[in-house]
């Protein structure tokens, strides 16, 4: 090949790459930048709310709703989001969250001790999750099956403990909705931060480290002898302590109303707030500050919803079902087949 | 020495002008590829070479961005897999999937009889008997009835060779058949290759080894990073030329080599050491199907010393080596540390209490964390080192360490944090083998630490290796099927066979070949038993 030849084929191909470098650019960003797959959905969502619908959306009230529904969503998707990133799936979120209300409740109710209450409801999480992650990693379950029994058992325990009557006026959690700053709830403040301290903790802890390492490859992060089956534990554990943290925080989120069917199917709100906040369900990849814009993206869609005039509980499952199948391949893509 | 021998009449694909880029490479540049009737055309060079692109080219699984593919005089265009194999052009490698569960003939029958068909009748007898045709016609030996998983990977490939014989097949392309296969494989299969060519076939053959591609092609061509270096009649070449073309400026690096390490001087023993590992008398029990169980192992490692297990496959030598971190079942027998019997529960255990890391054989399955960086891949066996208050990340740790290990590799990244699986095949075993080394083990087992990288990356690893080995004083196992690898290795040679080890060798500056021929005579006796 003569130089003149090579020289001109540089040319050529400099300039279809300058042709093509905006729209490369943005997706090789969106590729390799974990934090872009729910912050760019989550821009997305929020512009289209205010176009659509400027005068209510961004009403001060309305916005306070947002923020405070999305809080124990966030902390449910944050638990999910730490055992999908291993590789697992954890289908008790909603039960635990509904058992810790629960609880909430009725601790208050015997006692008035509000502490007393909260710190049980959270350690009743934290049991469960106990359970799950040794049924895991001490009894090889497959997480999927053993949850799905917890799913099952703990909505059981629910309904046994109240005979199925709510508990009502629960007044004296109304704190966590006091403004923060204007119409920012306190409780906000609490669930972010709580997913602030998650990222650290999965980033810069060898526990973190090791549950990315198991979604990726298990095999070889046991054989290069790392504590795969603690980390394992833990992750459950602490899933389970997050999902009994959501469950407090939906005692003022449900107006102070406890009910054995508090939290009923939430763990599929928890796995799409998950995967919108980008968290692929292959396991191994997705950024820790993922389950927090995701847990927004879904509250901003329930929300509009309902601005807009569809109020149907039905339809508003339906476009949640479709969302979850339309963001799933978009972060199993890559993938040669799913079991 | 190129020679593009244009005889129209003969040829019976030609590949002209080939170019090929993926995003950020020339994967090929302006290549030209000819196959002439009945011959074995080689397709050589170091991975990363092209030659596999190639191949995909030409069975259409690749669209070239410049080029013609003419077969037969004619120019043709695959939109995908399906034409080339409609003109009778298949491509055949190690990782195409065969049903495991199904029939030897059934996966036959599925991927060559009624390739293509939605619904045929099938007729078990019938499609039995025309594969019994086959097996005389070309030679081969293979119970049709076996189920496609207990086959081995030779076997495996016939089954891949009847199918695409049973569609008529005028063209099969070889994709690195023998790299997962001991020698006993690799020359069943080179006879079967060789008998498909008395009949008429062509036959591309893709493969980094240089002996084999003299052993089996006509014809040789050579790339080297995404160019065609030159075809070369098989006839008038030597070892050493391929190797040159192939190599480039590192030829010298590649003969030097075995000089260089066997010439360090190794420490004279005192009798009364004691060995950091010992095994007496091991014997175990599969936990796979597929295991070999050790009969009767003994062996000692002593601290600081560079040991090589060679044997094929079937030796047993993985299984040894997973042994050691935890992975197998003792029935009789002990493992000595430093002279107290231990009992070693998992790698985790073994890494810990012991400093005994393992690294396993297969890249892709146990080795690499895909989604990890090249900097996390290296310290996850080391996160001890580089934690505070056993928990707390010292990224800064981390960054030194991965640094430093990228460079005594010579690690070719674009930085330690971009994937592990953005980096080439060898630099990410390289990765592994920094793994393992960065854990500051004692003991560090490498299982098959070279297996399918290239040359050039090969002689880096290996002297990394010994290097690091002899500084730091760690001893190595290395468990490998290429003598070569043991022999430029090792300070001493132990080799097994069937889950026992026959013969321990002292290896020195002035015996590698004595001891290369004893292992080959070796290996030729236990090979005739059967």
């Amino acid at each position: 090949m003569s130089s003149s030849d090579s020289k001109s084929e540089t040319v050529t191909v400099e300039k279809r790459k300058t042709q093509r470098s905006v729209l490369r650019r943005f997706l090789d960003f969106y590729n390799q930048q974990e934090i872009a797959r729910p912050l760019i959905p989550f821009i997305v969502i929020l512009i289209a709310s205010i176009t659509l619908s400027p005068q209510y959306f961004l009403s001060p009230s309305n916005l306070k709703v947002v923020l405070f529904q999305s809080a124990p969503i966030t902390l449910l998707a944050l638990g999910e989001g730490m055992v999908i990133i291993m590789g697992s799936i954890d289908l008790t979120p909603g039960s635990v969250a509904g058992l810790s209300a629960l609880i909430t409740g009725l601790v208050t109710l015997s006692t008035g001790n509000i502490v007393l209450a909260m710190t049980i409801a959270v350690l009743a999480g934290l049991a469960v999750g106990s359970i799950n992650g040794l049924l895991v990693s001490k009894f090889k379950v497959y997480s999927f099956i053993a949850t799905l029994a917890g799913l099952e058992i703990w909505r059981a325990v629910d309904l046994t403990i109240t005979g199925g009557s709510p508990i009502y006026g629960l007044t004296q959690y109304s704190f966590f909705m006091n403004d923060f700053h204007t119409f920012i709830p306190l409780i906000f403040i609490i669930a972010l931060a709580i997913n602030l301290v998650f990222w650290y903790l999965l980033t810069r802890t060898t526990w973190g480290r090791i549950i990315y390492g198991i979604g990726s490859n298990e095999e070889a992060v046991r054989l290069a002898g790392t504590h795969a089956d603690l980390a394992k534990f833990l992750t459950f554990a602490i899933a389970g302590l997050l999902y009994g943290l959501a469950g407090v925080m939906l005692v003022p989120t449900g107006g102070y109303v406890v009910d054995p069917w508090t939290a009923y199917g939430y763990e599929l709100y928890a796995i799409a707030a998950a995967v919108l906040g980008g968290i692929a369900l292959t396991g191994g990849t997705g950024h820790p500050i993922g389950p927090f814009f995701g847990a927004l993206i879904l509250t901003i869609l329930t929300d509009i919803l309902i601005i807009m005039g569809i109020t149907q509980y039905t339809i508003q499952e339906i476009i949640i079902g479709i969302i979850l199948i339309a963001a799933a391949p978009a972060l199993t893509r890559g993938l040669r087949w799913v079991k | 020495m190129p020679t593009n021998a244009n005889n129209e009449d003969n040829v019976l694909l030609l590949a002209e002008n080939i170019t090929k880029r993926f995003p950020g490479t020339v994967a090929l540049d302006n290549v030209t590829f000819d196959l002439k009737y009945g011959e074995v055309h080689g397709l050589l060079g170091q991975n990363g070479a092209g030659k596999s692109t190639l191949l995909k080219i030409l069975y259409g699984y690749y669209k070239p961005d410049n080029g013609k593919i003419i077969i037969q005089g004619r120019e043709t265009r695959f939109r995908n897999t399906a034409d080339a194999r409609k003109y009778g052009i298949i491509l055949v490698n190690q990782e195409i999937t065969l049903m495991p569960h199904l029939a030897v003939y059934e996966n036959i029958a599925l991927l060559g009889f009624l390739w293509g068909k939605a619904f045929s009748s099938f007729n078990k007898n019938n499609v039995k008997y025309q594969i019994k045709d086959l097996m005389d016609k070309y030679g081969i030996e293979l119970n049709p009835e076996l189920k496609v998983r207990e086959l081995n990977a030779a076997n495996k490939m016939l089954v891949q060779i009847l199918a695409a014989l049973s569609m008529n097949a005028k063209v099969i392309l070889f994709d690195e058949p023998t790299s997962p296969m001991s020698l006993r494989e690799t020359e069943q299969i080179l006879d079967v290759i060789r008998s498909l060519k008395k009949s008429g076939i062509s036959i591309t053959f893709v493969t980094h080894k240089i002996q084999e591609a003299i052993e089996i092609c006509d014809r040789i061509t050579v790339l080297r990073n995404g160019k065609a270096i030159g075809t070369v009649n098989n006839s008038n070449i030597t070892e050493k030329d391929l190797a040159e073309m192939m190599l480039g400026t590192k030829l010298k690096e590649f003969y030097l080599i075995k000089e260089d390490w066997a010439g360090n001087a190794i420490k004279e023993r005192k009798k009364s050491e004691i060995p950091l590992i010992e095994l007496q008398d091991v014997y175990t029990v599969p936990i796979k199907l597929t295991d070999v169980p050790l009969k009767g192992v003994n062996m000692k490692i002593y601290d600081g010393e560079v040991i090589a297990v060679f044997g094929l496959i079937g030796a047993g030598k993985s299984e040894l080596g997973r042994l050691l971190v935890g992975l197998g079942k003792i029935i009789k027998g002990r493992i000595l540390y430093y002279g107290k019997s231990i009992k070693i529960k998992s790698p985790t255990h073994a890494l810990e209490k012991y400093k005994i890391a393992y690294l396993p054989e297969d890249r892709k399955t146990d080795g690499i964390i895909p989604h990890y960086s090249v900097a996390s891949n290296i310290s996850v066996s080391a996160l001890f080192l580089i934690s505070k208050a056993k928990f707390l990340l010292d990224l800064r740790r981390e960054h030194d360490l991965a640094t430093t290990m990228i460079r005594s590799f010579n690690i070719r990244t674009a930085s330690p944090y971009v994937k592990i699986t953005s980096l080439s095949g060898g630099n990410q075993q390289k990765t592994l083998v920094a793994r393992g080394l960065a854990s500051r083990a004692k003991l560090l087992i490498i299982d098959e630490p070279t297996v399918g990288v290239d040359i050039g990356a090969k002689i880096e690893i290996r002297k990394t290796i010994y290097k690091l080995s002899k500084e730091d004083n760690i001893s190595v196992l290395v468990l490998t099927s290429d003598l070569d690898e043991a022999l430029g290795i090792a300070d001493r040679l132990y080799f097994m066979h069937e889950g026992t080890v026959l013969k321990e060798y002292i290896i020195k500056s002035d015996n590698v070949e004595d001891v290369r021929k004893k292992v080959i005579e070796d290996l030729a006796q236990v090979s005739s038993y059967i």
